[in-house]
C-alpha cells in the first residue's frame, strides 16, 4: 500500500514536472516565434516602405521594369535551408516583390543544406501541386535534373536563384537569378593579392594561402572556390612567381594554370573541405591551415566556412586586417559574427552577395514567366566590403545579421 | 596463453586499454604533424571535447540500461538555439539562457524516459522521434550567435575557457569535465540511480522482481542524459560562434561512439564513466587529428567507423569469454 502511494506520488510529480517542462518550452517557442515574426515583419515593412519609394530605382534599366502580374499567381519557393540568415534576407526580398505585384508564394526548405534528398522530395511535391511557377535554390545541382524535366512536362516555369543548374533539361529553367560566383570568388582573390602583394614579393621562402570551401558538390561553391583559386594563380604567375594548389582533390584537379609543385612553389594555395557543412568541422579544417607557420592568408568561401575561420581564430589569434601584424582573413556573405570581425579589425573584409535583391528579382522573373513573357538570365555582382564602406547605401542593405 | 588472460583481468576493464590508445594516438599525431603539436591545437581539441565528452557521459546512462538516446545531437543544437534566442533577441540575461537550455534538456530527457520506461517504446524509436522534434523546434529559431567580445553576457565563455589579456587561453572546461566524470562515476558506482541503471541493463525482470521501482530509475537514466545534453549545449555555444538551426544530426553518433569505444556495452549492464570519457576523447582526437595529417574528410569517417567496429568486437569477445 505504502509503495502504491509512493508510486502514485512519484508519477504525479513526474507528470507535473513534465507539464512544467512542456509549458516552459512551448512558452519559449511561442515567444521566440513571436519575436522572430515581429522582427521579420518590422524588417519587411521597413524594406517595403523603402521599396515603394525606391522600387523604380531597383527595377530601372532591368528587364523587370514595368512588369505587372496578369493574375494573382501562387508560386512555390524552395530554398536550400533556413540554416543561415542569408536565406531569411532572400525571403525579405521576395516579400517586397510580393507586395508590389500582389502575388502569393509558399516558401520551404530542408533542415540543412546537406539534406539533398529532402529537397528533391519537396521539389517533387511542389510540382504535383501545380503552382504558377517555382523558384529553386538547388542544394545539389545534379539531383534536381529529373524533377526539372517533370516540371517542364507539367509546363511549370522554374526560376533558379542563388545557384544555377548547368545541365538543366532544355527549356525547363526559364531564367537564373544568381550571383556570378566565379566573378565573386575572383573579387576575393583580387583583394587578397592586393593586400598581400608586397609580402609575397619579399618572402624568403614558401608562403601559403588557404581556402575553406564547405563542400565540393554545389555549383556555386565550386565556382566561387575555383574563381578564387584561378584568379590568384593568374595574379601570382603574372608577377613571375610559381604557384601550386594542394589539399582537396576536386579543387586541385579543377584548378587551371598552376605552374609549380607543392614542395617548391613560391605560393601554395591549400584548399580544405569538411566532411559536413557545419561551423565546427570548418573550424577544424581552418585550424589545420592557419596553424602552419607559412600561412599568410585564408579565404572562407561562404558564411559557414568564414565563421569556421573565425572560430579557429578564437584559439589561434593570428588574423589581423593589417598584413604586417598577422594573417589576412577574407570572408564571404555577412551575418553578425563576420560583420563584427571586420569592424574590429580581425578580418580584412568580405565579399557579399545581395540575397535580398536576389529574392526580389526572382519573384519578378517568375511573374514574367507566368505572364508568358520571355525572361533573360539575371547575373548579379559580388561586392567587396570592409570597414571603409560597410555603411554605404549600396552595401549596407545586403549585410544581414 | 594463460598469462595473457591474467593480464587482461589485471587490466580490469577496457578503460585502461582506451587510455593507452588515446595517448598512443596523440603521440602519433604529434609525430606525424608539426602543426598538430602547437598548444593552440590542443586548445581547439579541448573546445570540441567539452561538448562531445559531456554528451558521452550523459548518453552512457541510457546505453547502460540497454537503450540509447539519439535525440542528444539535434537536442544540443535546439537547446543552444533557444537559450541564445532568449539572450540575443529577447534581452534575457545569459544565466537565464543557460538555465533554460539546461531545463529544456532535462525536459526532453524526461519525455524520452517516459516514452521508453512507461509507454514501453523501443528506445531507438522513441529517441529518433524526439530527435526529429528537437530538430524541428530548433529550426523555429534563427541562426543565433551567443554574446561575444565586449557584449553583455560574453562572460559565459569563461565557464569553459578563460581568455587573458594577452590572448592566452586557459581551458578551465577541462576541470568541469573531470569534475563531471568524478561525480557521475560516483553516482554510477555508489548510488541507487547508478547501480539500478546497470541492473536494469543486465536484467530488467530480475531487478523489477527484487522490488526496485524500475520505471523511475529507468526514467532517471534518460533525465541524466538530457541534463548533460543541456550542459553540452552551453559548451557548444561557447566554442562555436553561431549555432545554426537544422544542424546537430550526427553529433549524437560521435558521443555514442565515444561511450562504446570506452567499453560501455550496447547490450546494457556494463560500462564505466572513465572509459566513456577516454573513448569520447579518442573520437575527438580523430576528428581533429586526421585533417591535420592531411587525410581528406571522408577518410575521417571511414577510420572512425572502423575503430567503432573494433571496439564493439572487443565487447563481443569479452562477453564470449565470460560465457565459456
Amino acid at each position: 500500500m505504502k509503495k502504491k502511494v509512493l508510486a502514485a506520488l512519484v508519477s504525479a510529480a513526474m507528470v507535473s514536472s513534465l507539464l512544467v517542462g512542456c509549458g516552459s518550452s512551448t512558452g519559449d517557442t511561442a515567444a521566440a516565434t513571436a519575436a522572430t515574426t515581429a522582427a521579420a515583419a518590422a524588417a519587411t515593412s521597413a524594406a517595403a516602405t523603402e521599396a515603394t519609394a525606391a522600387s523604380n530605382d531597383l527595377l530601372t534599366g532591368t528587364e523587370f521594369e514595368g512588369v505587372t502580374a496578369k493574375e494573382a499567381y501562387n508560386f512555390s519557393v524552395i530554398v536550400k535551408s533556413f540554416q543561415s540568415t542569408y536565406w531569411q534576407a532572400a525571403i525579405t526580398g521576395m516579400d517586397m516583390a510580393k507586395e508590389e505585384l500582389g502575388i502569393t508564394y509558399d516558401a520551404q526548405g530542408p533542415n540543412s543544406e546537406s539534406d539533398i534528398a529532402d529537397q528533391v522530395n519537396m521539389l517533387n511535391s511542389a510540382i504535383s501541386a501545380k503552382p504558377a511557377g517555382i523558384a529553386l535554390a538547388a542544394c545539389d545541382t545534379k539531383s534536381v535534373l529529373d524533377s526539372l524535366q517533370s516540371a517542364k512536362d507539367a509546363s511549370i516555369p522554374v526560376v533558379c536563384f542563388d545557384t544555377g543548374v548547368a545541365d538543366a533539361p532544355d527549356g525547363s529553367v526559364v531564367a537564373t537569378v544568381a550571383t556570378d560566383n566565379t566573378a565573386a570568388g575572383s573579387v576575393a582573390a583580387d583583394k587578397m593579392y592586393e593586400i598581400l602583394k608586397d609580402k609575397i614579393a619579399s618572402a624568403d621562402g614558401q608562403v601559403r594561402i588557404g581556402e575553406v570551401n564547405q563542400d565540393a558538390t554545389a555549383l556555386n561553391i565550386q565556382q566561387r572556390g575555383l574563381g578564387f583559386i584561378n584568379e590568384l594563380i593568374k595574379l601570382v604567375t603574372a608577377d613571375g612567381k610559381t604557384v601550386a594548389v594542394a589539399g582537396n582533390e576536386y579543387y586541385v584537379n579543377a584548378a587551371e594554370g598552376a605552374n609549380g609543385d607543392e614542395a617548391s612553389a613560391d605560393v601554395v594555395i591549400e584548399v580544405a573541405v569538411p566532411a559536413q557543412t557545419t561551423v565546427d568541422l570548418c573550424n577544424t579544417e581552418a585550424s589545420k591551415i592557419m596553424s602552419k607557420e607559412d600561412t599568410i592568408g585564408i579565404f572562407g568561401s561562404n558564411q559557414t566556412s568564414a565563421e569556421g575561420v573565425l572560430a579557429a581564430n578564437n584559439n589561434l589569434g593570428v588574423l589581423n586586417a593589417d598584413p604586417s601584424k598577422g594573417m589576412i582573413g577574407i570572408g564571404f556573405d555577412a551575418g553578425s559574427v563576420i560583420k563584427a570581425a571586420i569592424t574590429d579589425g580581425t578580418m580584412a573584409g568580405a565579399v557579399t552577395q545581395s540575397p535580398l535583391l536576389m529574392g526580389y528579382y526572382s519573384i519578378y522573373a517568375m511573374t514574367m514567366a507566368a505572364n508568358g513573357d520571355k525572361v533573360e538570365d539575371f547575373p548579379m555582382n559580388g561586392y567587396w566590403y570592409d570597414t571603409t564602406n560597410m555603411t554605404d547605401s549600396q552595401i549596407a542593405p545586403n549585410l544581414y545579421d | 596463453m594463460k598469462k595473457s588472460k591474467v593480464d587482461l583481468k589485471k587490466l580490469g576493464t577496457q578503460k585502461y586499454i582506451v587510455l593507452i590508445v588515446l595517448i598512443a594516438l596523440y603521440i602519433f599525431f604529434c609525430i606525424a604533424s608539426k602543426t598538430f603539436r602547437k598548444p593552440t591545437t590542443l586548445i581547439s581539441l579541448l573546445d570540441m571535447s567539452f561538448y562531445y565528452v559531456i554528451m558521452a557521459i550523459g548518453v552512457a546512462f541510457p546505453i547502460m540500461t540497454g537503450g540509447v538516446d539519439l535525440s542528444i545531437g539535434t537536442g544540443v543544437i535546439c537547446y543552444a538555439l533557444f537559450g541564445g534566442t532568449l539572450v540575443r533577441n529577447m534581452g534575457a540575461p545569459v544565466w537565464v539562457g543557460i538555465l533554460v537550455a539546461i531545463i529544456f534538456g532535462v525536459g526532453i530527457g524526461l519525455l524520452n524516459g517516459i516514452l521508453v520506461a512507461v509507454m514501453n517504446l523501443p528506445p531507438f524509436l522513441a529517441t529518433l522521434c524526439t530527435s526529429m522534434i528537437t530538430r524541428g523546434l530548433g529550426s523555429m529559431c534563427k541562426a543565433t550567435p551567443w554574446p561575444t567580445g565586449q557584449q553583455d553576457g560574453a562572460w559565459f565563455h569563461n565557464i569553459f575557457k578563460i581568455t587573458l589579456a594577452d590572448n592566452t587561453k586557459i581551458p578551465v572546461g577541462f576541470l568541469i569535465v573531470v569534475a563531471a566524470a568524478l561525480i557521475m562515476g560516483y553516482v554510477l558506482n555508489h548510488t541507487r540511480v547508478g547501480r539500478y541503471t546497470l541492473a536494469i541493463g543486465s536484467n530488467k525482470e530480475a531487478t523489477m522482481l527484487s522490488g526496485v521501482n524500475v520505471k523511475f530509475y529507468h526514467i532517471m537514466a534518460y533525465v541524466i542524459c538530457g541534463l548533460f545534453a543541456g550542459m553540452a549545449s552551453i559548451a557548444y555555444a561557447s566554442a562555436i560562434p553561431t549555432v545554426q538551426p537544422g544542424t546537430g544530426a550526427g553529433m549524437e553518433l560521435d558521443a555514442i561512439g565515444g561511450a562504446i569505444v570506452g567499453g560501455v556495452s550496447t547490450a546494457g549492464g556494463i560500462g564505466t564513466i572513465g572509459g566513456t570519457v577516454f573513448g569520447a576523447y579518442v573520437i575527438c582526437l580523430l576528428k581533429v587529428g586526421l585533417p591535420f595529417i592531411g587525410l581528406q574528410a571522408y577518410w575521417q569517417q571511414i577510420i572512425t567507423g572502423i575503430i567503432l567496429i573494433g571496439a564493439v568486437m572487443i565487447d563481443i569477445v569479452k562477453k564470449r569469454r565470460a560465457q565459456f
